[in-house]
């Protein structure tokens, strides 16, 4: 086998075409660039998001274009395979593509407030663009190499927007230790895929997996490989064991990209996770590398620690980010609860853990927004300065208490859903303690998010509130979006879980 | 020809330097250069086993790795910058405003 390049000429039309949402978002990011070059002293702050805007709704509606017309998918000839194999277009990468459109968006309504007196924008917008335009990349990836190459495109710029605020020496803090964790873990991911290419001479998922049953003498070799990519996930993630970086980045980082990375660039971690594990490494669980039991302890793990470190914390801020750690958790069990051979319902678990991903993205992200609002009200960071918050700002108070009490996984809102979809799953499956384990952390979780709730609509203010009148326009659109979103996703649930369902069984067939 | 498994101990010994040196050193320009060490011992095997293997793959891929490793490092840099413009230094344990 050699890298000589094929005779017939690539059908870039056709390429272009099938990864229209990824395109657009990347264009989208060069049009933001574009302007600015054009314009380098006017700030143009409207012009630069309601573009960024446009671009992320279109990729959007592309998105769930193509999923409800079957493209990629086995109705409908299958997926499509491009670049030689490297990238490959179906339900799981449509579906995903859709979450992170979906979050940029409303993080982009609410960085127009956010970054208005920001001397520019357009560099703030363009590198949210680019680190989207990667994670759609992401959940196409077929093959170690774009797995890597677009894994690192998303996380260079979300250093970069982690650190944005130069002056901030909490920022800077952030950005220096997401880069740093960032750093050695896809030193480990690339080291990881050397020695993957050392046992089976190839990078392409399903040649990988082709070979896995005749790697011999290295299989040793392979099963380190394989868990060095386990870790790179688990860093993309947010996972144990290196989840470290999540509290300090989410703390320091400004609100809009806190929820950035910790909804989308976490659905983007477990994309290439549930691709990667379930068509390249899934006959290596035959040959006694069980990466299903290293993820379920891993599951395990994430999810009691980022629940009790969570209900320790002083700061609300601080509080979310464990909390979207034990989240991480969750949706681990979707890589947890595989068996080797068990197709219908392995798919069912992870088709369950994506659907939790698409209603956490719009719950969480709606979550670090309320934040960004207290933080441009000047309101302080701790549950007591939330208090008495209800009765200036109602209206988004009420979503704040929508996301809570959804992120909890009460029975009135989508995250109760998700929730119960995931934990029964996984107990058909056979993994009934990692349904245990999920249980009970999410009744801990309810005291640690109620207590904000309580904060907001129970207790009386401590501190002056007399600048919480201001109603900044996007921000506000967009927290009550992600609460309007989140509470539909309770009666439009079924239309999200049959696609994941749909996207995952492709990968298991 | 050398034995593929030489080649194995020795980007594993180079891994495991550049992790010492990550978890060692305090200096964040330190830390870079550890970090390149464990990027290159990847790229030391995905050209051995290139050879090995009598395919392309890896070499190309090696070559990527390269690039990236070189964007990391201007963005690396970037925020190194930035740390001693708050923090007055490149310590990267000075910065624990907030606790770890």
């Amino acid at each position: 086998m050699s890298l000589v390049l094929q005779g017939t000429a690539t059908d870039w039309a056709f390429s272009v075409r099938a990864l229209l949402p990824v395109v657009l978002l990347a264009l989208t990011g060069l049009v933001v660039f574009g302007i600015n070059s054009l314009r380098p002293d006017g700030r143009d702050n409207k012009l630069l998001a309601l573009t960024s805007i446009a671009g992320t709704l279109s990729a959007l509606g592309v998105a769930i274009w193509y999923l409800l017309a079957g493209t990629g998918q086995p109705t409908h000839g299958g997926a499509i395979s491009l670049f030689s194999g490297a990238i490959i277009v179906d339900g799981l990468g449509l579906f995903f593509t859709a979450i992170f459109a979906s979050v940029a968006t409303l993080v982009i309504a609410a960085s127009y407030d956010y970054f208005e007196s920001d001397a520019n924008p357009a560099s703030f917008y363009s590198l949210l663009l680019l680190a989207t335009t990667a994670m759609g990349l992401m959940a196409v990836s077929n093959s170690l190499v774009t797995v890597f190459v677009s894994l690192e495109m998303a996380s260079l710029p979300s250093y970069a927007l982690v650190a944005y605020l130069k002056d901030n020496r909490g920022s800077v803090e952030a950005g220096l230790k997401y880069f740093l964790i960032g750093a050695v873990s896809s030193a480990v991911l690339a080291f990881g895929i050397s020695l993957v290419y050392a046992a089976t001479g190839s990078l392409l998922l399903p040649e990988v997996a082709a070979q896995i049953g005749s790697v011999g003498d290295l299989n040793g070799v392979l099963g380190v490989g394989v868990v060095m990519v386990a870790g790179g996930v688990a860093f993309k993630t947010a996972s144990v064991p290196f989840h470290f970086w999540a509290p300090e980045a989410y703390e320091g980082a400004p609100a809009p990209v806190s929820a950035f990375l910790s909804s989308a660039s976490k659905a983007a971690g477990f994309a290439v996770g549930f691709r990667v594990f379930a068509t390249g490494f899934q006959p290596a669980l035959d040959i006694g590398i069980d990466w299903g039991l290293l993820f379920g302890l891993l599951a395990v793990v994430t999810m009691v620690l980022g629940n009790f470190a969570a209900a320790t914390q002083t700061e609300v801020k601080r509080m979310l980010a464990y909390s979207s750690i034990g989240h991480a958790g969750y949706a681990l069990i979707g890589l947890a609860a595989i068996t080797a051979g068990a197709s219908a319902t392995n798919a069912t678990v992870m088709g369950a853990a994506m659907a939790h991903l698409f209603v956490y993205g719009f719950m969480n992200t709606g979550a670090f927004l309320f934040i960004a609002m207290v933080e441009r009200w000047g309101v302080g960071r701790t549950f007591e300065d939330y208090a008495g918050l209800a009765e200036r700002a109602p209206m988004a108070s009420l979503a704040m208490a929508v996301f809570m009490f959804s992120l909890a996984g009460l029975p009135l809102f989508g995250g109760f859903l998700s929730k119960y979809v995931l934990f029964l799953g996984a107990i058909n499956a056979g993994f009934w303690w990692l349904a245990a384990v999920g249980a009970v952390t999410s009744a801990l979780s309810l005291f640690y998010y109620s207590r904000v709730v309580k904060a907001l609509w129970l207790e009386s203010p401590t501190t002056d509130l007399d600048a919480v009148g201001d109603v900044p326009t996007g921000l506000y659109a967009a927290v009550i979006v992600a609460g309007v979103v989140t509470v539909l996703l309770l009666p439009g649930f079924g239309p999200v879980i049959e696609t994941a369902e749909a996207a995952a069984a492709a990968l298991f067939a | 020809m050398v034995p593929p498994e030489y080649y194995l101990v020795l980007s594993a010994a180079i891994f495991c330097i550049g992790l010492f040196g990550i978890l060692t050193r305090r200096n964040a320009l330190y830390f870079l250069m550890s970090a390149e060490l464990m990027l290159n011992a990847a790229v030391i095997n995905l050209v051995a086993f290139s050879f090995q293997w009598g395919n392309l793959t890896g070499q190309t891929f090696a070559l990527f790795v390269i690039a990236l490793a070189a964007a990391e490092v201007a963005v690396g840099i970037g925020i190194v910058l930035v740390l001693y413009r708050n923090f007055g230094d490149v310590d990267v344990l000075n910065a624990a405003t907030m606790r770890w």
